[in-house]
């Protein structure tokens, strides 16, 4: 080996790069790591192209999720329990006239919807987005003809379309109307319990003294009289009609009818900057103690490893809640305390290479043929303990992301985007527990899990790169 | 003299860290968090006027003296009428001369010994023993021995699976583990009707709740409520080991893989002594300072890490789960038994460590230079 083909080779730990990504890549827990932590990174760009850039506002708009089903388990699990849960629907494809005589304009709007579930849908919106229609003088009414499949047929209205969204089912019409008709042809009166919607019997019938799905073709028959002729007519583009199902999307909705899937896809850019922000803010001060620390030594290093030390034994955990409460922290605050109270283990690793290289002869030779310390820091040490600091902000990013997601599980430094821990928090707040909603508790639980692990197996295989006692088992 | 003189800097260096510790939350709860004890007086004074009002016969002057005095007087008792320094030595003089106090809420805490931060904590304490300490010590107990066959078949599926394992367990937070426990045996299992299912929650049935918040070691004497016991015990542990086990699998792996390439080990193979001398005496001797550190040091730290959230899905009547009530269960912030739990974990932190060190010391001799 020739002098001058050393000096050009590039070598960190004595290794060359491509020989590290093989000592990484030679395991099958390197493999792995590889594989996941492309599947996070693209999620989480992904996530970033999809939510709109107003997310945390779309989030925290309760009227956005209005027509969601709360509460509701993903749509998913009809294809493997069978049809079970109604699936929210939005009414595309309905035939729409218009009509004019007497001075009113008659609008009508039909449509089928194929009821197959147990659990019926359990709500109509009729939503017209055009403020000229609801704000009119004398609003516009609607009333509606269910056709059976039994071949009964169901009058209900008119209601008067008074708001962007008429909600049909809590109208004391509709549940007056659906209650006679289970009293004339069941001779059973108040089938439609007090404050609920009378939506669901409209697919019911009564069979032994129980209500039982009635399944088939339900045909509606919708008729709007806008009771003037020029103006404000309900256009087909401003109307939307919706079923509201018991199953919703591809991961269920909360409480508020959040879609959880969007919910859960705004944890991955959240979760990865909480994690790699406070692992980089550790990072950089354990270089700095380190480095000072090792490099000195004497009273400087003495004094830095006591402060290493207090760092080490502080309580963070029980620290970040009590100050989390008491100055009603962001989650970004928190992040920021937790990296502040957490460098010690690293910086006291860092210091020991330091030490350990500054020991070896070809610093002292360095030292003795004058070269200054800025020198020997960039030339000889820099090389060697960038593979460890990289390896020390892997490792430090799951302790970051697990401690952030219980800090948001108890409810405290949250943020406008949802959080996995926020999430759960709202779960274990609103029954998930007593009611079984796993849709809501499972999710949010793996992913934190997920990108932690993702972390921990790529600590886990580059530590035979850093660690060359583990290279020959 | 170089031992007394090592002991002595890290006992100092323990004592400072239990006062700073001490100071900052003291000085938080003296300064910021005083808004919240007005706000509290503020109240109290206001509902006190307002059933005078009711029932008897003042003007609005003289409710309005009164209101006043009952705010003055109730802050006088507080203290806030002293500068926030003052105020903070106070607490933290209060607190080291184990003067605790009573809670804000006592009724949060079942009225324990009429509210007194004491006694709350005592009653707590024998469920974080059986949770915490008794689930570490289990679960590094089997976690190294699961660790320990792993190193010595270091590369083998069997290696692997434990590497995997642990990664998993690593990752998966404690408390979420817990609730998922909860959905299935005991959410699930009692909607199937099935005949074995397990609580929702709670240390012990209702009716052994006060015996065991007075006196636990009488639970211990009936029969059935330590059955009771163990059936609320059996999901919380169970969590607990899953993912504790994983954690001790690998760390005793990695210790036991660093010291089985050292020479004197490869030495002692070349030399032919038998494999189990080999692991007994040129392993797990050297191995042994660094485990027992770890399980030392876990053991404070995971009461007021990752088990607070735990005991409180569980509603486990714990240090925990008290510390849980206190800080996000209460109306306010309990301010009281928050900086009692915050000290008492501290100091029993700092003394472990401390005990910790002698005993790191006693095992390896290198380390009293």
């Amino acid at each position: 080996m020739s002098m001058a083909k050393n000096r050009r080779e590039f070598r960190i730990l004595g290794m060359t790069p491509s020989e590290i990504s093989g000592e990484f890549f030679s395991s099958s827990t390197g493999k792995v790591a590889a594989v996941l932590f492309i599947i996070l990174i693209a999620v989480s760009i992904y996530a970033l192209i999809v939510l709109p850039p107003n997310f945390a506002n779309v989030w925290n708009n309760p009227k956005y999720w209005q027509l969601n089903p709360q509460y509701a388990p993903p749509a998913w699990i009809d294809s493997i329990i069978g049809p079970v849960f109604s699936p929210q629907v939005y009414v595309n494809n309905y035939a729409y006239g218009i009509q004019q005589s007497n001075g009113i304009t008659y609008v009508t709007v039909s449509f089928t919807a194929n009821y197959e579930y147990n659990k019926p849908w359990s709500e109509i919106f009729i939503v017209v987005n055009n403020p000229a229609i609801y704000s009119m003088e004398q609003p516009p009414v609607v009333s509606i003809t269910v056709y059976r499949p039994d071949g009964s047929e169901m009058t209900l209205g008119p209601v008067p379309i008074s708001n962007r969204v008429i909600v049909l089912g809590v109208s004391p019409e509709v549940v007056s109307q659906v209650n006679l008709f289970y009293a004339e042809k069941y001779h059973i009166t108040s089938v439609v319990p007090a404050g609920s919607s009378a939506i669901p019997y409209i697919f019911y019938t009564y069979d032994d003294g129980k209500p039982a799905p009635l399944k088939g073709t339900y045909k509606f028959y919708l008729v709007f009289y806008v009771f003037s002729q020029n103006s404000s007519v309900i256009n087909n583009n401003d109307l939307r009609i919706v079923l509201q199902g018991q199953a919703y999307g591809l991961m269920g909705t909360d409480n508020m009818g959040h879609d959880l899937w969007l919910g859960l896809l705004a944890g991955f850019p959240i979760d990865l900057a909480v994690g790699l922000l406070s692992a980089l803010i550790i990072v950089i001060i354990a270089i700095i103690i380190g480095i000072i620390a090792g490099f000195y030594g004497g009273l400087v290093d003495e004094s830095l490893m006591r402060l290493t030390d207090f760092v080490i034994l502080l309580p963070a955990f029980p620290l970040l809640i009590v100050f989390s409460v008491l100055f009603q922290w962001s989650i970004w605050d928190a992040v920021i305390f937790l990296a502040i109270v957490s460098w010690g283990a690293s910086a006291r690793i860092i210091r020991a290479m330091i030490m350990q290289i500054r020991s070896a002869q070809y610093i002292e030779s360095a030292v003795i043929a004058g070269a200054s310390r800025m020198w020997i820091l960039r030339n000889h040490i820099m090389p060697q303990i960038i593979p460890y600091v990289l390896y020390l902000l892997v490792t430090n990013v799951p302790g970051a992301i697990l401690t952030l997601a219980s800090i948001n599980f108890l409810g405290l430094a949250g943020s406008e985007y949802p959080t996995w821990g926020m999430l759960l928090y709202y779960a274990d707040e609103f029954g998930a527990l007593t009611s079984g909603y796993w849709w809501w508790v499972i999710p949010p639980g793996l992913l934190v899990a997920f990108v932690a692990v993702v972390f921990i197996l790529t600590a886990m295989a580059s530590e035979p790169v850093v660690n060359p006692r583990l290279r020959y088992g | 003299m170089g031992l007394a003189r090592t002991l002595a800097v890290r006992a100092a260096t323990l004592v400072v860290l239990l006062f700073i510790v001490l100071f900052v939350i003291s000085f938080a709860l003296a300064g910021p968090a005083s808004k919240i004890l007005k706000d509290e007086i503020m109240m109290e004074a206001k509902s006190i006027v307002m059933n005078l009002m009711l029932h008897g016969h003042y003007n609005s002057t003289q409710v309005q003296q009164i209101e006043n005095q009952i705010i003055t007087e109730l802050e006088n008792a507080y203290g806030l009428n002293k500068p926030p320094v003052i105020r903070t030595l106070y607490i933290m003089y209060n607190m080291v001369m184990f003067n605790w106090g009573y809670s804000y809420f006592p009724s949060e805490y079942g009225n324990i010994g009429g509210g007194k931060v004491v006694d709350i904590v005592l009653s707590a304490l024998p469920g974080t023993i059986l949770l915490d300490t008794f689930g570490i010590l289990l679960s590094a107990f089997i976690g190294i021995e699961i660790g320990l066959r792993s190193a010595l078949k270091y590369g083998s599926r069997s290696d692997k699976a434990v590497m995997y394992y642990a990664a998993l367990a690593n990752g998966i937070p404690q408390w979420w583990l817990g609730i998922v426990m909860l959905l299935i045996f005991s959410f699930y299992l009692a909607q199937i009707h099935s005949p074995i299912y397990f609580p929702t929650g709670g240390i012990i049935s209702p009716r052994y709740y006060e015996t065991w918040l007075l006196d636990p070691v009488k639970v211990f004497m009936i029969p059935q409520a330590v059955l009771d016991l163990l059936w609320h015990f059996a999901l919380p542990l169970i969590t607990v080991l899953l993912i504790n086990v994983g954690g001790w699998a690998y760390f005793a792996r990695t210790v036991v893989l660093n010291i089985s390439q050292e020479d004197f080990v490869n030495f002692a193979k070349i030399k032919g002594l038998p494999e189990s001398q080999i692991v007994n005496r040129y392993i797990l001797r050297p191995a042994a300072p660094s485990i027992l550190t770890s399980i030392f040091i876990t053991i404070p730290f995971i009461i007021f890490g990752g088990f607070l959230v735990t005991e409180m899905v569980f509603h486990w009547w714990g240090l925990g789960y008290v510390y849980n009530i206190a800080i996000v269960g209460s109306p306010v912030p309990d301010l009281p038994v928050v900086v009692a739990l915050t000290y008492a974990s501290t100091l029993l932190y700092i003394v472990i460590i401390f005990i910790m060190e002698i005993v790191y010391i006693m095992l390896d001799p290198r380390l009293r230079e």
